[in-house]
């Protein structure tokens, strides 16, 4: 049971993700469709956990590997779990670098998201 | 034209040529090995170019045909089979045939085409191979690992420390996407708890998702292996791991191209042309200059608010300065490591048995002095080995041991550096050198018996000294002396020298660090400002007018035991005034900077001593650059210009 922040530029894909997330008894606190927005948002409402997608528009001089960037400076313990197409090698290694915790590659499995996002949030518990 | 360019052509491709063999040897014995794939590639596509350029039009279809298929092979979209191996084979030896036809200058008789039609055809066999051959990356092994030398440190170190080697394989789902990243992840995940040391397949493959579906990883830790396990384990898309202490086994010599000691490359070396350097150094001259300039106005007008701030900026500029100069320099094994081949050559030439030392070769010295002592250090070593170093029947007979040493010592001290070049051999002749001296009419009877150690390098460096057949013990002793000291002492270095006999001989050369900007004193004489180097100058001193004699018509004073002949620099340069005034002006005393060059001394009269400062060498231009006794000029803070004496020519 954890608070999550969904992060992505379509609409579509942050009400799937929001479905699976609630099924599993999780709370969808926040959700931002921008790089920026998500980055406002995380300060706002310091979740425990946000799904990101990684390509995403560069809106004023942002995407998704900045807000990485900037939540992991904002806070050091971020979980932050990133959603990517397929290929996006360079991209996601970068968000990884950045701090990310895992990834996700769509189309993905909702047990697959699920086990993604327990690992993270188990493994936080352990470094508390 | 194209004639000055097929020489360079022919060494070139010849070069390319072995080193296309040397990496199908490689790909031979490891398909996997891209490096060498991208090597060749890389080495064919430039001969390509260059056989286009110079019109080769067989040389450039075949490497063009060669090119398409290596493209295929590294882009992976075609795997290395021992067929195509054997065609690149049989190509690289019809080109290294087609160059040599080039370099005999033979009209080409050679036919390509059959090469060429088998190239092509292994080419289009494309299609059908890549769907049989997908996936075929063979799985890595546990057992086949071996480590380098240097690995092999690490862990015999981390062991020592408590740290446990283990190696595991890592199985990925077979749903895996992006299996790359998720390698990648693997990675970071298991650096949080252990030292990864070595990876199979290597981390740029692994990053970029070259391998099947398991991959090796071998590391150090100090962690329980089960609770290492537990939490790869429980990564996502992560289906087994397999993981095991590992022993360390002998190292097996042939292991070097799998080494990735880190998976992040960084740019540490960066190359910059020297002539930008020269500019970089200009320009610091240069500012120099304007900060000697301001920090006088500053004192001269007193403004007190600006002192800090020039304080600050002559620290700064002169840590810039200093770095500027690290910039230029070179380590001395630059030429000292091609030493132990020369002294290996010149020994069996000679029969006899040299062990040569390098000690310092780590140091530095600016690229300009490096290039000038090459030559001077060779002729040192040659000397030991020819001369100095006895055979080894020679020396078992008087009770050394047969082997001789040679050591080449590199110190750094002081802003300067000292290369010695010592051998244990006979040592010089000194009764033969006095001999010599004598019959030759350079000294008296009496003066050579009283030759010191400096008296006696001065002979053996006089051109031709040795030269003389009568005295074999000494033959060819000097031989190039006279050069190496000429040169070192262009260079404003300084060659000293010690010999024992029957213990060896030791040359020592003092060097400069750097050329460009050096310390020196700087002194009137009449108006005029001249720049001394003070690695020239021993000592200064005030002199009454009576302490000056004559010898033979020669203005001499005596320092303590020693006769130094004087040189009016207001004669000597024709600033010439008249005796009386000279010495009204200085009170009675005469201000005197003695220097050195090579073993002799030499009294300068001077009307008053300035002081010191780091001053910028610029060399003069041709039509005064061989005017005697100035050796360069400098601009001082105030924007005159001082002339650099050259101690050298002054005598």
């Amino acid at each position: 049971m954890a608070r999550i922040m969904v992060v992505d530029d379509a609409l579509f894909m942050r009400q799937m993700l929001a479905n699976i997330l609630k099924a599993e008894g999780h709370e969808i606190c926040a959700e931002a469709s921008t790089a920026k927005e998500a980055v406002e948002k995380y300060k706002q409402f310091k979740p425990d956990l946000v799904t990101m997608d990684i390509v995403m528009p560069m809106i004023e001089e942002m995407d998704g590997i900045g807000a990485v960037e900037e939540i992991m400076k904002f806070d050091p313990n971020a979980k932050i779990l990133i959603i990517s197409v397929m290929a996006q090698h360079a991209l996601v290694l970068k968000a990884m670098q950045a701090g990310a915790k895992d990834f996700v590659v769509k189309p993905f499995k909702p047990s697959r998201l699920i086990a993604a996002i327990n690992h993270i949030l188990s493994s936080g518990e352990k470094q508390k | 034209m194209q004639d000055s360019y097929r020489e360079i052509f022919i060494t070139e491709s010849i070069e390319y040529l072995k080193n296309i063999n040397k990496c199908l040897v490689r790909i031979e014995k490891t398909p996997s090995d891209l490096d060498s794939l991208n090597e060749i590639f890389r080495c064919v596509h430039t001969l390509k170019g260059m056989s286009a350029t110079m019109g080769f039009d067989k040389l450039t279809q075949l490497s063009h045909q060669m090119e398409d298929l290596l493209d295929e092979l590294r882009n992976q979209k075609k795997r290395v089979t021992s067929e195509i191996i054997d065609i690149l084979f049989v190509s690289t030896d019809l080109l290294e045939k087609l160059v040599e036809e080039i370099r005999l200058n033979q009209p080409s008789t050679l036919d390509i085409s059959e090469v060429i039609s088998s190239l092509k055809e292994t080419l289009d066999k494309k299609e059908e191979e890549k769907k049989e051959e997908k996936e075929v990356i063979p799985e890595p092994e546990l057992k086949d690992i071996e480590f380098t030398e240097e690995e092999l440190k690490v862990i015999r170190n981390a062991k020592a420390e408590g740290f446990l080697l283990f190696r595991l394989k890592v199985f990925l789902s077979s749903e895996c996407a992006m299996k790359g990243t998720r390698a990648y992840l693997v990675i970071i995940n298991l650096e949080k708890l252990a030292k990864i040391i070595k990876s199979i397949p290597k981390l740029e493959d692994l990053e970029e998702g070259k391998f099947n579906l398991s991959f090796i990883l071998i590391g150090l830790t100090k962690h329980n292996l089960e609770f290492l396990r537990k939490e790869l384990m429980n990564m996502v898309e992560v289906e087994e791991v397999i993981i095991e202490e590992m022993a360390l086994t002998q190292p097996s010599l042939s292991s070097s191209f799998q080494v990735s000691p880190s998976y992040i490359k960084k740019i540490e070396t960066v190359r910059i042309p020297v002539e930008r350097l020269d500019k970089i150094m200009n320009l610091m001259g240069e500012l120099i200059i304007a900060k000697i300039r301001l920090m006088q106005l500053i004192q001269y007008y007193k403004i007190e608010a600006l002192e800090e701030v020039a304080f600050t900026l002559d620290r700064l500029s002169s840590s810039l300065q200093d770095e500027i100069m690290q910039t230029r320099l070179i380590p001395i094994a630059y030429i000292l490591d091609t030493f132990p081949r020369v002294v290996r050559d010149l020994a069996k030439n000679k029969n006899k048995e040299i062990d040569l030392e390098v000690i310092g070769s780590g140091i530095e010295l600016d690229r300009v002095i490096l290039n000038e002592i090459g030559d001077p250090l060779i002729h040192l070593v040659r000397n030991a080995v020819d001369h100095g170093i006895e055979s080894p029947e020679e020396r078992k007979k008087i009770g050394k041991p047969p082997k001789g040493k040679l050591i080449i010592k590199v110190l750094r001290e002081k802003g300067q550096i000292f290369i010695e070049v010592s051998d244990d051999g006979r040592g010089v002749d000194f009764e033969a050198v006095r001999k010599v001296a004598v019959e030759k009419g350079l000294v008296s009877k009496e003066e050579a018996d009283k030759l010191d150690n400096k008296s006696i390098l001065d002979l053996i460096c006089l051109p031709g000294f040795s030269t003389t057949k009568k005295i074999t013990d000494i033959s060819g002793r000097g031989v190039g002396l006279d050069v190496v000291k000429s040169k070192i002492d262009s260079l404003g270095g300084r060659l000293d020298f010690e010999s024992q006999p029957n213990k060896g001989t030791k040359f020592i050369l003092a060097l400069p660090l750097t050329l460009a900007i050096i310390k020196a004193m700087l002194v009137k004489v009449r108006d005029e400002i001249f720049a001394i180097p003070l690695m020239n100058i021993r000592e200064t001193i005030k002199l009454d007018r009576e302490q000056i004699k004559f010898l033979q018509n020669f203005e001499v004073i005596r320092v303590r035991d020693e006769i130094i002949p004087l040189i009016r620099l207001d004669k000597e340069f024709g600033l010439l005034s008249h005796e009386e005034e000279f010495t009204k002006s200085t009170n009675g005393k005469i201000s005197v900077v003695i220097v050195e060059y090579g073993q002799k001394s030499l009294g300068l009269t001077v009307n008053q001593i300035l002081g010191e400062q780091d001053i910028v060498v610029k060399p003069l231009t041709s039509f005064i650059k061989k005017t005697k006794g100035i050796a360069g000029a400098t601009v001082l803070g105030d924007g005159k210009v001082a002339l650099i004496l050259d101690i050298m020519s002054l005598r």
